[in-house]
């Protein structure tokens, strides 16, 4: 997709905050993402990487250093020709961390606010009842029209927001980690109605989380950052079987590190394990990684235990290692091996038969063992 | 911004970024970028603020080096004042009488106080409540009134020297209250209920593992107090003792009501009486009002040196602490006799000694006889009479004013500076500023711009308002700051990012949310400015007059009896009307924040 045709276009984004001396100052360096209509987009990364930075000059509540926003043929914000659009006429939905329900309104004022407010157009007594009821109605919430704020659970505060930040119709919903206030069962549930959502009015949404299982799950983009960049941007798949660089495979999804040194090029390269006699054959490492020491990363569901007499398939690894913890997880067994000085983390279903002390081969498909420089 | 020139000033500033003269391209830029609407905002409330607090400085030190007229011209600039200041006794014994003073005064506040905070907050001292009722009771009772109340009990006919007289030695007065020990005790009266207020949070907040551990280590209670308690408690105490210490300094009811009779003058005093000498020695006034400035401005610098240490000690732990309270064992019926004597002191005897003087015919020891002469005259002398009815209204418009005025513009500053937008330093030291002003000073000030203005409301209601204003506004920003720190930001960013500007925000996110801050910000100054008594003294008209100045007034007079009614019945009045109105305000409250 060409820039021209993105609906969010945000290039070379720069803030930085002078730094205090109290933890990362969490500036943005120079990210750069453009979005097509309608595309549910999250930024995930640590606290400090700069995540909620990009979301706040995204919606104008932080002035960045330097780049441009952009929104459809709008221009939010661009630093050359000295263009900013205060954040009041930026037509932009946003839930907030805390959801910010004004706690002096009712549920009917909080979410016509925006309505009253609004400076492109004047909203007449109709509609503005009748588009409240339209966004109460679309998060579940209609019965609740007239309740004070003050008496809503953290769910229903939830869904206020959200129908506050979607009742003027934007062309842009910012999500600041909206369920992370939330307890773990409802979580889950509110990640799917938020998706079907977003889903259902089509709007282009940008959501930032440090929960990697969130992102995973709801977004159609990811994009990974680190130190005020962005690492990786991609597809939730490629992230999570691709990814760019040692720390996003960490980040994303649990794996199994292991250290080595590249011996050999092409085909028959391997990498030497450091605390362990044996070599792995991996996806093909470039030819210049020889005689580096890297870093490969295998996901626990990619390795399958086996009994150490049954033959090796083929384009597979195998290590011999001790099961040294079997646990029971109800649907799954989890296990940790240890070959050697190495250990890993392994699933296995929860009819799979090891104990702990059992002797088991660590066996992994060849194109499953990634390689970083380290 | 209009559309038009939005482009041409973009056209401008991008064509520059290629050509020769790019240096301007940044400074363009940056115009561009500001927020106008905020910095408009910022500008007008530095200026607001400027005007009002800035102009009485000025005129301070202008008058303070200018040869003045009679009629108020210049006629050129010299050092006289000060050299007369300098040269003349009054300074040096006034400044003398102003230091013994004030360290004893506060030495007494302390010593009452502390002992009285230390037993309620850390020990398992009988009748707590009583303390907590005496102090707030006593907190809300005018200065004059209690002073007026303390010169009767420490005075010729009060109880004290004639009990000296019956039992001992008939012809003689033990006791002159008109002197500076009984100026020191009547001040350290005064302060204690504060000071144990203060004192009291300062030793919930402190940690009791602290002294738990030094009694596991084997150190006695007292051993404990000494060497840990005190220790710990020592900056708070010092930032404390200085802060009680400034407003000795400034104080002026005490020394105007007991000192000025028995002739003996502090700084404050000597400063009112140049001021009120016919014609007013007002370059005099001013160099002496000068040099105040100074004092106050020097120790207020110290003092905010101290607390900041003082925060730095501060113990305070997670949530969940409860301080652990020393057992006292038989202690514990000292200290409660320490409590209903504090009780008395403060509160029982000074009420009962106002009661008396309203009901004597005229001022007479409390005896058992002299009940027979009980009247009510003074009671009917105050309500028949139109005059205190006007003194009502009077101060009830003018405080009441006061307070509105200084919680707006505290909301816009507090707004401000709490959310650290442009100009926020600048708004928080110049509003902090009028705390330097001892209430004298300022009215002296005021007095003089009162004079010059072309407006005529020297003598008015509107000039004693305007002090108010000065004086009260830090107390008001402080109100505001801290209920601004409550909301959290994300509320105020939600308007913003649905739509609404810098005056919709305010108007319908932060003032509502602010509400309960603001109302109590309103009812502490309101009541503040209706006791208050020295700036209204200076600047009263005759048709401008208040309650406070109206009982100085009858007190110069010799009518004790009609002060202590006309106080008893203010201060009934004055009690209602703030119960009526924090009831309203929370019940508003409550019906918009729904529980």
């Amino acid at each position: 997709m060409s820039a021209a045709e993105a609906d969010l276009d945000v290039s070379h984004l720069s803030k930085t905050f002078p730094n205090t001396g109290e933890g990362p100052a969490g500036g943005v360096q120079g990210a750069s993402f453009a979005l097509a209509s309608g595309t549910f987009f999250t930024l995930l990364g640590p606290s400090g990487c700069g995540k909620t930075t990009t979301l706040r000059c995204i919606a104008g509540l932080e002035r960045p250093d330097s780049g441009i926003i952009r929104l459809g043929d709008r221009v939010f914000f661009d630093h050359a020709s000295g263009t900013n659009v205060p954040l009041n006429l930026r037509n932009i939905g946003m839930v907030f961390q805390s959801y910010a329900i004004w706690p002096h309104m009712t549920v009917f004022e909080n979410v016509a606010f925006p309505l009253r407010v609004a400076k492109d157009r004047r909203y007449g007594r109709d509609e503005i009842d009748r588009r409240v009821d339209e966004a109460l109605d679309s998060v579940e919430l209609l019965g609740l029209k007239s309740r004070s704020a003050t008496r809503l659970s953290g769910g229903q505060q939830q869904r206020v927001a959200l129908a506050r930040a979607i009742v003027r119709k934007p062309r842009l919903l910012l999500l600041d980690e909206p369920l992370s206030n939330l307890d773990a069962a409802l979580r889950e549930e509110m990640r799917k109605e938020l998706k079907k959502l977003q889903a259902q009015i089509g709007v282009t949404t940008v959501y930032v989380t440090h929960d990697q299982a969130e992102a995973l799950e709801m977004s159609d983009r990811i994009a990974v950052m680190q130190q005020g960049r962005i690492v990786q941007l991609a597809s939730p798949r490629d992230i999570y079987r691709n990814p760019s660089n040692a720390f996003v495979a960490g980040f994303v999804g649990s794996t199994n590190w292991l250290k080595g040194i590249v011996r050999g090029a092409g085909p028959d390269a391997v990498v030497k394990l450091d605390n362990s006699p044996s070599s792995l054959r991996c996806i093909q490492p470039n030819a210049e990684l020889e005689g580096r020491s890297v870093l490969v990363s295998v996901r626990p569901e990619k390795i399958t235990l086996r009994d150490v007499r049954s033959a090796v398939p083929d384009r597979t690894n195998r290590l011999i290692g001790r099961v040294s913890f079997a646990g029971f997880a109800g649907g799954s067994m989890r296990y940790q091996v240890s070959s050697n000085e190495l250990k890993f983390e392994a699933y296995g279903s929860s009819e799979s038969i090891w104990n702990e002390g059992d002797e088991v081969g660590v066996d992994f498909a060849t194109d499953a063992a990634s390689i970083f420089e380290s | 911004m209009t559309g038009n020139s939005e482009i041409t000033l973009s056209k401008v500033a991008s064509g520059r970024v290629n050509g020769p003269a790019r240096l301007s391209g940044p400074v363009l830029r940056y115009f561009r970028l500001v927020d106008y609407p905020l910095i408009a905002l910022s500008t007008a409330i530095i200026v607001v603020i400027g005007l009002l607090v800035l102009p009485p400085i000025w005129t301070l030190i202008r008058t303070s080096f200018a040869n003045t007229m009679p009629n108020l011209s210049t006629a050129g600039f010299t050092l006289d004042h000060y050299i007369n200041l300098v040269t003349g006794r009054n300074l040096a014994v006034s400044a003398v009488n102003s230091i013994g003073f004030a360290t004893c005064a506060t030495a007494l506040s302390l010593i009452i106080g502390g002992i009285l905070a230390w037993l309620i907050e850390r020990t398992d001292a009988p009748l707590k409540g009583l303390a907590y009722v005496t102090t707030i009771v006593s907190l809300g009772t005018p200065y004059i009134l209690y002073v007026t109340a303390w010169l009767y009990l420490l005075g010729r006919a009060g109880p004290f020297n004639d009990l000296y007289r019956t039992w001992i030695d008939p012809t003689s007065t033990p006791f002159n209250v008109n002197s500076l020990t009984g100026m020191i005790l009547i001040e350290g009266f005064l302060w204690s209920p504060l000071v144990f207020l203060l004192l009291s949070s300062t030793f919930r907040a402190a940690n009791a593992d602290m002294e738990e551990a030094a009694r596991m280590s084997g150190a006695s209670i007292l051993d404990t107090i000494r060497l840990i308690s005190i220790k710990l408690a020592r900056p708070a105490l010092l930032a404390l003792a200085l802060f009680v210490f400034i407003r000795n300094i400034e104080a002026f009811e005490v020394p105007a009501l007991v000192g000025m009779p028995g002739r003996v003058d502090v700084l404050t005093t000597e400063l009112y009486k140049s001021i009120k000498e016919v014609p007013p020695r007002i370059g005099y006034a001013s160099a002496f009002s000068v040099v105040m400035l100074i004092i106050v401005g020097a120790l207020l610098l110290l003092y905010g040196r101290i607390s900041k240490q003082a925060e730095r000690y501060a113990s305070i732990t997670g949530k969940g602490f409860r301080p652990r309270p020393f057992a006292l064992g038989r202690g514990r019926w000292i200290a409660g006799f320490v409590i209903l004597v504090n009780f008395a002191i403060v509160l029982a005897l000074p009420i009962s000694a106002i009661l008396w003087t309203s009901l004597m015919p005229f001022v007479r020891p409390m005896r058992w006889v002299a009940l027979g002469t009980t009247t009510i005259k003074h009671y009917e002398a105050v309500v028949s009479s139109p005059y205190y009815l006007g003194l009502a209204l009077n101060t009830l418009v003018v405080s009441a004013a006061t307070a509105t005025v200084v919680m707006l513009l505290a909301l816009v500053a507090g707004w401000l500076a709490a959310r650290r937008k442009p100009g926020a330093a600048m708004i928080d030291q110049l509003i902090t500023m009028p705390l330097v002003f001892p209430g004298l000073v300022l009215g002296i000030a005021l007095l003089e711009i009162g004079l010059r203005l072309p407006i005529p409301i020297y003598g008015t209601l509107w000039l004693i308002g305007l002090a108010f204003v000065i004086r009260y506004m830090p107390y008001g920003m402080r109100y505001a700051y801290s209920g601004v720190m409550q909301i959290h930001s994300e509320l105020e960013q939600a308007a913003s990012v649905s739509g609404a500007n810098i005056r919709e925000s305010l108007r319908l996110i932060v003032g509502p949310l602010l509400i309960p801050a603001l109302t109590s910000g309103w009812l502490f100054i309101f009541l503040i400015a209706a006791k208050e008594m020295s700036l209204p003294l200076l600047l009263a008209g005759p048709s401008s007059q208040t309650i406070s100045v109206a009982m100085f007034d009858l007190w110069a007079n010799g009518q004790g009896g009609e002060v202590a009614a006309l106080g008893l019945m203010w201060v009934t009045f004055m009690t209602i009307v703030a119960t009526i109105f924090y009831r309203v305000a929370r019940r508003l409250s409550l019906t918009s924040f729904g529980h």
